[in-house]
């Protein structure tokens, strides 16, 4: 199995070669980690839980970005494997990209539960009351893992280094589709903006890439709508309440621990 | 060398360690001015918290039957009753608010159809009190903690810092040293008070769950700070662990009724546990297999040379299978292309859990040697031991006692420094310029010596995997004791290939090498000086539990030779230990 | 923009964006809506460049029309491309609508099922991009043909 890396050390940057036996129910992060350890200490890459759920090892694999614990040896159907690190990001290190930008972006959407009442975020007596159905209009968007694959296959953010990325929109829409949520006033001056939701023209390429299905493609359709309606016929989702308090004796056949040894404090 | 000033520090963003940080941002509101910072070895978002998958114990519904006295007593008698019972006590009263909190910031816990939220059942529990999402409950709850972490304003992110050695100097916490790997600078957090949430060690292992950044790094640092661990011997074996690489196959699915089935198809676990069956706490659940497989009835996987049980799941129907656990699906079509809705799994016990850890009290202050508190110094987490879960945790239980202990730390430290407004330590340059030295001038830069980093590595993962696994016996351990003392002989001698100074991981790994052989010593020291078998730690040689002599804590402290143990005894405040039958 | 920045990124850039490389069809047809885009506005300049001599008088407009018969079959050929530029951007235009602003042929949020096929990117959605390519190429054939017959050659 021949791998072809790039490389990059600060100053200059060139392509190396390597040659590694592997099996096809290897991922390419089992073959770096046996390069790094057996063939050349100073290769760098992350890596993190080698099961698809933290998102360290994203990296452009074959042209296609990807993550490198994820992608089997087997299913790229080929004698040579060609990583390169992720796509429109600053390279510091062979396979190690900068992610401050992404980082930045995602924070200035305001990803977080606002309320119009602050109190209710910081006492918890009883939970909202949400339905599975309403769980599902937004639960799809909420299994982004932050790898930043999206951003290195969208053509737009290759274009605009200003523009969000489809992964800071996906979040946007993650909140603004909760129906806990009521701040959709607040990220709207972001969202609404030339380098907001407005750049992205359906390339779709970030759903294609996705190694969790979240589908941000779908999600920024659906927030242009929201915003088109909000700013046309001034209409926007409603959100829920808490429950109601249950003070309810417990059954009779409860499961009962046994009884105490020692006399506590503060018991009930 | 860059010295960064910050009122608390935080090491480790997990579950524990985010939760801190929000908590203490939370109760300040910028009326102190507080600035925290939160340092971790990878991204914020990349802590091995993400992968936790089961759920998360409260009591929801005490009209329903579930009880604080419930919960309380099936987390002690998990634990083998090693718990510290007054912990135990308080830990459980405040779990049941943390879930309704975190479900205020965005959780998407899965609901009843009335909107409540849901529970289920799970090994060792009288009563469904697990509140899971989908199945992946520990990524959700990070996710909701680190977006709510973004609202606050007073804090920095240092990512890809490698703290390196807490500063402690007159019993009072002075500070971090870190490397940071994106420049190679050397910096110094000098903070006034300070947090470690690093969680777990399974790296020590060939076969674990864990992640390949778990490598034990908040107790290798506080061992070398001089401060004491507690109970490391207690390591868990997860019992489902996809077979060959260890990834995590969630007890979940033994709560939705999945069955544990030998080479001839039979159920085998009612020979162990015949009430509870499959949900068993992990420790039986792991000594069933490995006998099981010790045995004989253990079915021989060719490709890997292992052998394994099955996990059948084909019973639950594709509908249930596709709304609790669909990761469990994508794990297996994806490792290995067997599709549970067709197939059953083939698992084996892979490491999972450390119960033991730095020894903090009830509070999370870090204690010393002779037992009084390190003045500005906290654990939560995995990485601390208080001791909730004894000698094995029940499931679910991990992730309540991250967001507890994180809610107690925040607090804790918020109070100690709103009382006390202690000053920015003062300490003098030559300890901050010995641990400079001691890692650029004697590890990166030495040119002698021919050892391998790696190959130290792959020797200390078979070793523990061989002899210090779920069935010990005395002459394995004696012969662990060995082998690692000689490892860590040849790693003084340890040369790197890579000298430069951005992103260095080989001299990362050959740090992260030294903390490693340190608690793997302290955990083979005390599983052979621990003759009795209790929860997690169990001897061929000493099948029973033996409350007389060993009711009690292992302290382990560093010293000239290798680790030297003495011994403190466990709080029993409401049950005495009874015999555990499931 | 800021260009130093832009240089520093990997694989960055206007012409690395439009290359579609091995991905999915959407990018495809955004590489082409860009392009077809540019080619209309140059052409919008272009027109009103010439419409504007009109104003000038006939001896103006005449001259304009010399200078584009000039340019011979190149002159039908050109306007051949931009007729189809402009179908092609019309029709792509009109579906991107749809998704937009009324969220069809993108689908429910759902749980996502391993293997995570986006329902953005579904078969009803290739199935429209499909129809519209075939629509539009049919309508830009027969525009080639009656330019070839208007030109006598067949």
């Amino acid at each position: 199995m021949k791998v072809r890396i790039r490389r990059f050390d600060g100053q200059k940057e060139w392509w190396q070669d390597y040659e590694i036996d592997a099996k096809p129910s290897d991922t390419v992060l089992d073959i770096l980690n046996r390069i790094r350890e057996k063939h050349d200490h100073t290769l760098a890459f992350r890596q993190s839980c080698q099961m698809g759920s933290c998102g360290s090892c994203g990296m452009v694999i074959n042209g296609l970005p990807a993550l490198a614990c994820q992608t089997r040896i087997g299913e790229l159907k080929t004698e040579s494997i060609r990583l390169e690190p992720l796509y429109n990001y600053k390279v510091i290190k062979d396979l190690v990209v900068d992610l401050t930008d992404f980082v930045n972006k995602h924070r200035s959407v305001k990803p977080w539960m606002i309320r119009k009442n602050p109190e209710e975020l910081e006492e918890a007596s009883m939970e909202f009351q949400v339905t599975p159905d309403q769980n599902l209009t937004f639960v799809q968007f909420d299994y982004c893992i932050m790898c930043g694959v999206c951003l290195a296959a969208c053509p737009t953010v290759a274009i605009d280094p200003l523009f969000l990325g489809p992964q800071a929109l996906g979040q946007a829409y993650r909140y603004i589709a909760d129906p806990r949520d009521e701040g959709f006033e607040e990220r709207i001056e972001v969202l609404d903006d030339s380098h907001g939701v407005w750049r992205c023209h359906f390339a779709g390429a970030c759903s294609y890439v996705c190694p969790k299905g979240v589908d941000p493609a779908k999600a920024i359709q659906y927030l242009k709508k929201e915003i088109l309606k909000y700013r046309l016929l001034h209409k926007k989702k409603a959100s829920v309440k808490p429950a109601e308090l249950v003070q309810k004796a417990p059954p009779a056949n409860a499961p009962k621990p046994p009884p105490f040894d020692f006399k506590i404090e503060g018991g009930e | 060398m860059e010295t960064l000033d910050y009122d608390v520090a935080i090491v480790g963003t997990g579950l524990a360690g985010l939760r801190t940080a929000i908590e203490i941002l939370r109760r300040d509101k910028g009326k102190l001015g507080l600035r925290v910072a939160v340092i971790s070895k990878i991204y914020l978002m990349r802590s091995h918290s993400v992968s936790a998958e089961g759920g998360t114990s409260a009591v929801l519904y005490p009209e329903e039957g579930d009880s604080f006295e419930l919960m309380a007593w099936d987390t002690i008698k998990g634990s083998d009753f090693l718990a510290d019972q007054d912990a135990v006590w308080r830990f459980v009263h405040i779990a049941t608010q943390e879930i309704r909190l975190i479900e205020r910031w965005g959780v998407p816990w899965n609901r009843r159809d009335d909107g409540r939220i849901e529970q289920r059942w799970f090994g060792g529990l009288s009563f469904p009190r697990a509140t899971y999402a989908q199945d992946k409950t520990g990524f959700f709850e990070m996710r909701a903690l680190y977006d709510t972490l973004l609202k606050y304003e007073n804090w920095d992110r240092f990512d890809e810092n490698f703290v390196t050695s807490i500063v402690i100097e007159n019993n009072e916490f002075k500070g971090f040293t870190a490397i940071d790997l994106k420049t190679g600078n050397f910096r110094y957090f000098r903070a006034k008070a300070g947090v470690i949430a690093t969680g777990g060690a399974g790296q020590l292992y060939r076969i674990t769950s864990m992640a390949a950044s778990s490598t034990g790094d908040g107790f290798g640092l506080a061992y070398n700070a001089g401060l004491p661990l507690k109970d490391m011997e207690f390591v868990q074996f997860h019992p489902t662990g996809l077979v060959p690489r260890g990834i995590l196959i969630t007890e979940a699915a033994r709560g939705e009724g999945a069955y544990l089935v030998n080479k001839d198809g039979e159920r085998f676990m009612k020979r162990y546990a015949p009430s509870k069956m499959e949900l068993a706490p992990r420790d039986i659940v792991s000594r069933a297999i490995m006998k099981e497989i010790m045995e004989g009835r253990g079915v021989y996987d060719d490709k890997s040379g292992l052998y394994h049980v099955w996990l059948d799941m084909r019973h639950l129907g594709k509908e249930r299978i596709e709304e609790r656990l669909p990761f469990i699906r994508e794990i297996g079509l994806k490792y290995l292309g067997i599709d549970i809705v067709n197939q059953p799994l083939p698992i084996r016990p892979t490491v999972h859990y450390n119960m033991g850890g730095i020894h903090v009290d009830i509070d999370g202050k870090v204690l010393n040697a002779s037992g009084s508190p390190v003045k500005g110094l906290w654990a939560a987490g995995e990485a601390a031991c208080v001791s909730i879960h004894g000698s094995n945790r029940l499931g679910s239980n991990g992730t309540n006692d991250c967001l507890v202990y994180g809610y107690i730390v925040g607090n804790d430290v918020y109070n100690y420094i709103e009382k006390e407004r202690p000053a920015s330590p003062n300490l003098s340059q030559n300890i901050l310029l010995g641990e400079e030295d001691r890692i650029f001038g004697k590890i990166l830069g030495k040119e002698s010596g021919g050892e391998d980093v790696y190959q130290i590595k792959d020797e200390l993962k078979d070793t523990m995997e061989k002899y210090v696994h779920v069935y010990r016996t005395g002459s394995d351990l004696e012969k662990a004791v060995i082998k690692i003392k000689e490892l860590k002989e040849r790693y003084k001698y340890i040369k790197l290939s890579d000298k430069s100074r951005t992103f260095n991981y080989n001299l990362e790994h050959a740090l992260e090498l030294g903390f490693m052989l340190d608690q793997a010593e302290v955990i083979a020291r005390g599983a052979l000086l621990r003759t009795e078998s209790r929860g997690a730690h169990a001897r061929l040689d000493y099948p029973n539990r033996d409350d007389a002599n060993w009711l009690k804590h292992t302290i382990a402290l560093k010293g000239a030779e290798g680790p030297l143990f003495s011994y403190i005894p466990v709080k029993i405040t409401m049950w005495k230990p009874v015999a555990r039958v499931y | 923009m800021d260009r130093e920045k832009e240089e520093k990124r990997y694989k960055s850039g206007l012409l690395r964006s439009l290359w579609p490389y091995n991905f999915n069809v959407e990018r495809y047809t955004y590489t082409l809506h860009r392009i077809t885009g540019v080619i209309l506005i140059l052409y919008l300049i272009a027109h009103v460049f010439e419409i504007y001599h009109l104003a000038l008088g006939p001896a103006a407009w005449q001259q304009t029309m010399a200078l584009l018969g000039s340019l011979g079959i190149w002159e039908k050929i050109g306007l051949w491309i931009i007729a189809g530029s402009a179908l092609y951007h019309g029709a792509n235009g009109l579906r991107l609508i749809l998704n937009e602003a009324f969220g069809i042929l993108l689908g429910k949020p759902v749980l996502p099922e391993y293997p995570y096929t986006p329902t953005s990117l579904s078969r009803n959605q290739k199935i429209a991009i499909y129809v519209i390519v075939l629509i539009v190429e049919a309508l830009w054939i027969w525009a080639g043909i009656y330019l070839l017959w208007g030109l006598g050659i067949i």
